[in-house]
């Protein structure tokens, strides 16, 4: 029953927030510092759920090389950085990630 | 973009019969929710038996950028009836929205943007939907050393990078991700709402320095 709460609520919340300026409000009946705060929210919220995947994986701070995905997380950012697509972006995380846990062990 | 969201979508369907919930629980979440970020923050707080009421609120926190989004497509959408302004919301994400912003950014006939629009997010979710279904049949049986889990972080840095186009953006972002590891022991996924908050504070703190660092003198 609860589970069923939570699928509603999530969906409602999702949909509004979506919906909020294209179909109930006009955001410039917002206050100008209100819609400053809201530029900064993709790179914030973006941030703080890509900085633990990185570098706190297990939820513990790893910054050492036991931890292969803030290596990865590099590769990947570097790529997305100079190649401007997603696409790459995730083909070289993954790849590194992969050669990381699976290649290097091998080979060492 | 699909080849990040097929991962990402098998993901969350795993995250979802992991946490408790049934098959059928899963798929509805994804079919009315539509968002990876929300669908696996409120997985994890499902499996940590969390009250309902901090649950959605947690993922109401990560869907935060939606109202930025919202916010921006409006213009180009007002032309629309109610209709077609509640599907393209509905079908709204932080991919479709990429694309659109590329697209409405271009010279050219306005008449038929909201069609491309979609298009590409029909497609988004379809896929989406597919792949959650299949992760939700897959379950426990995908061996966690592929570590599939790791193309959902880099969907968002995939989206993270683009996002950050001002020295204050960066500023947000840093000061954001510093925040949530600082705070990673936060119980409920805290951490994530209290390091946002600090990065949007931060991102305005330093575009304010900025105007008036540069701001000319009167006289």
């Amino acid at each position: 029953m609860s589970h069923w709460l939570v699928i509603v609520g999530v969906a409602l919340v999702t949909f509004g927030l979506r919906a909020a300026f294209i179909v109930f409000a006009d955001p410039h009946r917002f206050p100008h510092l209100f819609r400053r705060a809201l530029t900064f929210v993709p790179p914030a919220v973006l941030a703080a759920i890509v900085a633990p995947g990185l570098l706190a994986p297990a939820g513990a701070i790893d910054p050492g090389f036991a931890n292969p995905r803030w290596i990865a997380g590099i590769v990947a950012i570097a790529f997305a950085i100079r190649l401007r697509t997603p696409l790459a972006a995730i083909v070289a995380g993954m790849a590194a990630l992969w050669l990381l846990q699976w290649g290097l062990p091998r080979v060492a | 973009m699909l080849i990040g969201t097929i991962p990402f979508g098998f993901v969350a369907g795993v995250a979802a019969v992991g946490s408790g919930m049934t098959p059928l629980e899963g798929i509805a979440l994804s079919v009315l929710s539509f968002s990876g970020i929300a669908q696996l923050v409120a997985c994890q707080l499902v499996a940590v038996q969390s009250p309902v009421l901090l649950t959605i609120a947690a993922a109401a926190v990560v869907s935060l950028r939606f109202l930025m989004y919202s916010a921006a497509l409006a213009p180009h959408l007002a032309h629309l009836d109610r209709k077609w302004r509640v599907l393209l919301s509905y079908l709204m994400t932080d991919q479709s929205f990429a694309m659109a912003v590329r697209r409405f950014s271009e010279p050219g006939d306005v008449r038929h943007r909201h069609w491309h629009f979609l298009g590409s997010a029909l497609t988004l979710y379809l896929s989406w939907q597919l792949a959650v279904i299949l992760g939700v049949l897959a379950g426990a049986q995908v061996p966690a050393s592929w570590s599939l889990d790791f193309a959902v972080v880099l969907c968002f840095i995939a989206l993270l990078v683009p996002a950050v186009r001002t020295r204050a953006d960066l500023g947000a972002a840093i000061v954001a991700g510093a925040v949530a590891l600082a705070a990673a022991g936060m119980p409920y996924r805290m951490s994530l709402v209290v390091a946002s908050i600090a990065g949007i504070v931060a991102g305005m703190g330093i575009e304010s320095a900025r105007n008036v660092e540069y701001r000319p003198r009167r006289g």
